[in-house]
């Protein structure tokens, strides 16, 4: 990790290194005391390390069959979410690589099943484990799921395909308010797509290209070129190899994410139009600053006090990386240049004038926590005042999020999902008759509600990377 | 390992190989090679927290539902220290068991973050003894961090360590840093009550210069500062605002330097200041790092476990607040309001549990109930219609319908009965039974401990419950230590859930040894009386500092032989300027007076009062002195006050009763008193029979028999002839 000052103090980076080294146990017990400690904190972080650990489970896991890998990690993922359960993404990655490994486990299945006639001595054993991993995945899903699921892959393919091409469309070219990219996964979705992650991500190399109708059909040959020869090779090799090799995907998504999301900013951000902003994310200013390439236009950030203001004020001038903790969200040395130095037209201001400047606005960009299964946010304190004074005024909402962002959770009381910080931030300790008199609350995030979010911006397109088995694996009481 | 360059400050081989995080890294920049190691300690060999610390260990005692260790472990784990040696005093085999069995100890647990954990068994009686055995074990490589095992605190100290490795590559006698947290210029909860350290730093080189800790009953407010001080450092820092959190950065030489002192024993009051104060000797210097952003404090008595746990409740301890759930099986959650409740907490629908409120595990609230601003523990049973209100109540308590309990702590499986009502202050220790209808009267201490037996022997003996305290059917008796009636304040200050200095013996002799021997003001008459006198005291507050240059520069006159004249102008200008009443003019003159004497009286030379006395008066102008500045008036009561200032005053000097007794005779001989004003006052003083402080009638006791002879002479009208009689009481 870079930026590391001579210190003690354990954070990502520091954490990421230990993880070779480590026996397994002392990694996942290292990493909850990290995500209690809040030493790990914010979604990407929390992502990084969660399927860098899951990585490590896998490698050194030695396996006897797919039941007792999902076990596994569904034990580390269960553990790792008590530690903290307000970070949903956390949850988001040990779904995800369950949901890989029991796709894994099917295609082996189902090569196996095809290859059974030329190497049945080898494939017998084999499939038994995964006919017992199997039996969980094809049964029928529960009724209250708001996964719908399918088990026929050859439909499958082809759906999920034109879903890729339906929402890639969507997804750059409508505006209004679009619900289909996050509703495949919510209640309300239309077309059951059941593709694995990485599947999608070696069809779909630049969702940023992708809006064209005229690429479907390049996309949809190479899709089924590709996923063919993929399919040959899985016979040959190794389920744990597979997996292994997913998980790594994932976190080369992890790290693309804001990239991705940024390649299609010329999209959203026109010349001379206002954009509103708040708080320090990478993801936002990614997305600005790569519009910023082509277009000019003026971006107001509300400087989101108490607990992102400095960060937020360094981000508007000075380069980011060099003093940010592993752990901020904005550390990567690849985001160095400032929105000024950009030639953005830069306005910061304070959170209480948010509202007052909301009539100048033409668009409002927000970054997010988390997205939950209704499509509302868990986005930085002040989101909400946001997305409330934009839909006074009937500015468009944005929001940009990884992927790995979205959550399968719909909590009953949102209020659970929100974290309280230290009210240092807001009151100095050194303060006494305040400390004294007063009940300080400073709450890190908001719960802003669906409707007031317009359109969602990510990484790739939305397919079901969450099995419906998975949603709530963490709680037992509810499977 | 591959970490090629290894920095001049790096502890030595034994950190390198160690570091267990280092194998992964490829070309890393940082420097990481070396790991930190801790030193906590966990006894702190006092009795602040009896009767708790009878049966259970300090480090032990629950904060918020949290061993308070464990916060100190995780305060550790945060700063990315690899090896901890744990310095236990009593109950050692408690803390072993409590470590071997938590997610900290390496060797036990995959979790502990730690390369190793020792306990260290030792049979240190105080803080100095263990450091000079950590000293003597070669356990220290490098620079370490020193802790205590009750801090609570979530500062990063990764800046702080940084500085200090600079310093110490320039300059190889900066020894040490201190952690210390800005607490403000106000009130504030957390801030040390009672002893108030004053740490005197140079703010331009982080340096601290001296240090002296003042306590509440001192009358006069002043740091007595050596003038190279002045002359060495361009500006100087007087900070009474630090909350001393005990955090130190040390290098290997601290333990050497406790080493050889012998007779060093508590880290601030005795190392710190000895070593700042012999900097001409040895050449070390103290560092500071200030801090004013996160927390930090420590849980050293029960005024500061009420605070701390407030600070917790508050999340001001961010990320060490319950519901992070730092122990293994906790599942504390938080709700609005600061209410933190574990799972299956049982509350009756009429119930109340109001803000700032822990409920653990396992516990139900009856019907009718309020609790608010408390914590309450796992597997409680709070009955019917029980109000609870700033209340700690730990493990397995259970309260019976009705009863009250306000500020009080209430240990592991107490049982309290129906209809009880335990005032604030009250400490119930663990497992003692209260019986219903029982008043528990504030500040008063319930335990069931066991006690030694006084002839040293290690048989403990069951102590009979005491029916008056606890009731009919209880268990349990008053807690008395027996050092708290060897006149020592400090300690009823800090056994005390809550502050006050009310009950405190102002009189008692211990004062005057923590003070410079400056009498503080208006001394209480009578036990009854102490409130009201605590009243005049902040009345005449403000002019401490007249009162003190005034004692100040009369007495240096006094030594020096000096010219009154001009100590008259001198003492005529500071009455102007700070406004002084004739009061405390006389009760200046006659401090300076009396302690001039005594000093002479209990000095070396032994000189007998009588003879002090009339040197002191021989110095040029102090008859003349005193008959126009102290009696300015010249009427009756102006002396007979004189004379009550001078009795005070004498309270407190060794040899008080003969003092008075020659400045009596002095007074009188130079015929600055007449004898009319002493007949006045030791009538006054008879009158008062039994209202009349003990104290006082000692010291007027001796000049009994030279007011019998004034009354005697005024009868028979002779004169001069009595004296010699007089010198003969001496």
């Amino acid at each position: 990790m870079p930026s590391q000052q001579a210190g003690f103090a354990p954070n990502l980076g520091f954490y990421l290194k230990s993880l070779k080294a480590q026996p397994v146990e002392s990694s996942i017990e290292n990493l909850i005391s990290l995500l209690k400690r809040r030493q790990i904190t914010n979604s990407r972080p929390c992502a990084v390390a969660t399927a860098h650990l899951l990585l490590q489970v896998v490698a050194k896991f030695r396996w006897t069959n797919v039941d007792k890998l999902i076990e596994r990690i569904q034990d580390v993922g269960r553990r790792l979410i008590e530690a903290q359960p307000r970070e949903m993404v956390v949850g988001n990655i040990v779904r995800r690589v369950l949901g890989m490994v029991r796709d894994e486990a099917k295609e082996e299945r189902n090569d196996d099943a095809s290859d059974s006639a030329s190497n049945s001595q080898m494939g017998s054993p084999r499939q038994d484990h995964s006919d017992q991993g199997a039996s969980h995945l094809g049964g029928p899903p529960p009724s209250f799921s708001p996964l719908r699921f399918s088990t026929t892959e050859d439909s499958d393919s082809t759906e999920a395909n034109g879903d890729d091409v339906f929402g890639g469309k969507h997804q750059a070219a409508s505006r209004p308010p679009l619900i289909t990219s996050h509703t495949s996964y919510a209640p309300a979705g239309g077309l059951p797509p059941q593709k694995s992650m990485f599947q999608l991500l070696s069809a779909n190399p630049s969702p940023a290209s992708t809006p064209s109708g005229a690429q479907s059909p390049h996309n949809t040959s190479s899709l089924n070129a590709s996923s063919l020869a993929h399919r040959i090779t899985t016979s040959s090799k190794d389920l744990k190899a597979e997996v292994i090799e997913g998980i790594e995907e994932i976190v080369d998504e992890l790290d693309q994410a804001d990239d991705r999301i940024a390649a299609q900013s010329l999209e959203y951000i026109h010349s001379n139009e206002v954009i509103l902003t708040h708080s320090s994310s990478k993801s936002v200013q990614k997305f600005l600053l790569e519009a910023a390439k082509k277009r000019k236009f003026t971006v107001i950030i509300a400087e989101s006090y108490p607990n992102d203001h400095e960060a937020t004020h360094k981000s508007v001038t000075r380069s980011i990386s060099t003093d940010a903790e592993g752990a901020d969200e904005l550390s990567t040395p690849k985001f160095s240049k400032s929105l000024s130095d950009a030639g953005i037209t830069v306005i910061l201001m304070t959170d209480a004038t948010i509202f007052a400047i909301m009539s100048r606005v033409n668009k409002v960009i927000l970054a997010t926590h988390a997205v939950i299964a209704n499509g509302g946010l868990i986005a930085a304190a002040g989101a909400r005042i946001i997305a409330k004074a934009a839909r006074v005024h009937r500015t468009p909402v944005i929001v940009v999020s990884g992927v790995y962002k979205l959550s399968p959770q719909y909590p009953f009381e949102f209020e659970s999902l929100i974290e309280y910080g230290d009210p240092g931030n807001i009151v100095r300790y050194q303060d006494g008759a305040l400390v004294e008199n007063l009940e300080v609350d400073n709450p890190v995030y908001d719960y802003v509600p669906p409707d007031l979010v317009d359109l969602y911006i990510t990484n790739m397109i939305v397919a079901d990377h969450y099995k419906s088995e998975d949603i709530n694996f963490d709680k037992p009481e509810l499977q | 390992m591959s970490h090629p360059q290894k920095g001049k400050v790096a502890a030595g081989g034994k950190g390198a190989a160690k570091a267990k995080k280092a194998a992964g890294g490829k070309k890393s920049e940082n420097d990481r090679e070396d790991t930190l190691q801790a030193v906590i300690l966990a006894d702190s060999f006092e009795t602040r927290f009896n009767p708790f610390t009878l049966e259970t260990p300090r480090c032990l005692l629950p904060l918020a539902n949290t061993p308070l260790i464990e916060y100190t472990l995780e305060f550790l784990a945060m700063a990315g220290v690899a090896d901890i040696f744990i310095y236990c005093g009593a109950h050692t085999s408690a803390v072993q068991s409590y470590i071997l069995s938590s997610k900290w100890h390496p060797s036990a647990s995959a979790a502990s973050p730690f390369n190793t954990l020792e306990i260290v068994k030792t049979t240190a009686r105080s803080v100095g003894d263990a450091l000079r055995d950590l000293d003597s074990r070669d356990l220290i490589t490098g620079d370490f961090l020193l802790v205590h095992g009750d801090l609570v605190s979530n500062l990063p100290i990764d800046d702080a360590l940084r500085n200090h490795r600079e310093r110490r590559v320039k300059d190889k006698n900066a020894i040490m840093t201190m952690i210390l947290r800005a607490g403000g210029l106000g009130e504030h909860r957390t801030k040390a009550k009672g002893i108030t350290p004053v740490f005197v730093v140079d703010p331009g080189k982080n340096r601290c210069v001296h240090y002296e800790e003042m306590h509440p009953l001192q009358a006069h407010k002043y740091v007595d500062l050596d003038e190279e001080l002045l002359k060495d450092h361009k500006d100087i820092e007087v900070r009474t605002d630090l909350i001393d959190c005990g955090i130190d950065i040390c290098t290997p030489d601290v333990l050497a330097l406790w080493a050889e002192s012998f007779d060093y024993e508590v880290p601030r009051r005795h190392f710190l200041h000895g070593v700042l104060k012999d900097y001409e000797l040895n050449g070390k210097t103290i560092h500071t790092e200030i801090v004013d952003d996160r927390y930090a404090a420590r849980v050293f008595n029960l005024q500061s476990y009420d605070s701390v746990s407030k600070d917790v409740l508050g999340r001001w301890t961010y990320p060490l607040v319950p519901d992070s759930n730092l122990v293994a099986g906790q599942s504390y959650k938080f709700e609005r309001g600061s209410l933190y409740k574990e799972n299956d907490v049982m509350l009756a629908r009429t119930c109340k549990a109001g803000k700032k409120t822990v409920l653990g595990k396992g516990t139900s609230v009856g019907a009718g109930s309020v609790v608010s601003n408390s914590i309450i523990g796992r597997d409680c049973q709070i009955g019917k219609n029980v109000t609870i209100k700033d209340a700690y109540i730990w493990d397995n308590v259970s309260i019976g319908d009705g009863s009250n309990v306000e500020r009080a702590i209430i240990a592991n499986e107490a049982v309290i009965g129906r209809s009880c009502k335990i005032q604030p202050g009250a400490l119930i220790s663990y497992k003692v039974g209260i019986s219903d209808n029982t008043e528990i009267k504030p500040n008063q201490r319930i335990t069931r401990a066991k006690r030694k037996r006084d002839d040293d022997s290690e048989t403990e003996d069951e102590v009979p419950s005491d029916p008056s305290t606890v009731g009919s059917s209880g268990h349990g008796y008053e807690f008395r230590d027996a050092e708290e009636f060897s006149d020592d304040d400090e300690a009823a200050f800090h056994s005390s859930l809550i502050y006050s200095t009310q009950h405190l013996n102002l009189s008692s002799a211990s004062i005057s040894t923590l003070s410079s021997s400056i009498s503080s003001a208006d001394e209480p008459s009578g036990p009854r009386s102490r409130l009201s006198s605590f009243t005049s005291l902040s009345d005449d507050g403000d002019n401490e500092g007249f009162h003190h240059d005034a004692v100040q520069g009369l007495l240096d006159t006094l030594h020096e032989h000096g010219d009154f004249d001009s100590a008259k102008l001198e003492f005529m200008g500071l009455r102007l300027s700070n406004d002084a009443t004739d009061h405390q003019i006389r009760r200046a003159i006659a401090v300076a007076f009396s302690k001039h004497i005594s000093q002479l009286v209990d000095g070396d030379q032994k000189t007998e009062a009588s003879k002090a006395a009339a040197s002191a008066f021989a110095t040029s102008g102090a008859v003349q002195f005193l008959k126009n500045v102290a009696l300015s008036t010249g009427t009756e009561e102006d002396a007979v006050d004189f004379l009550r200032c001078l009795q005070k005053d004498a309270v407190h000097r060794g040899s008080g009763p003969l003092v008075l007794a020659a400045l009596c005779q002095r007074l009188y001989e130079e015929e600055i008193v007449g004898e009319e004003a002493f007949l006045k006052w030791w009538e006054e003083a008879e009158g008062m029979g039994e209202d009349e402080d003990v104290e006082m009638k000692r010291v007027r006791g001796k000049t009994g028999v030279f007011v019998e002879w004034l009354r005697e002479a005024e009868s028979e009208s002779e004169s001069e002839s009595g004296s010699d009689e007089e010198s003969e009481d001496e």
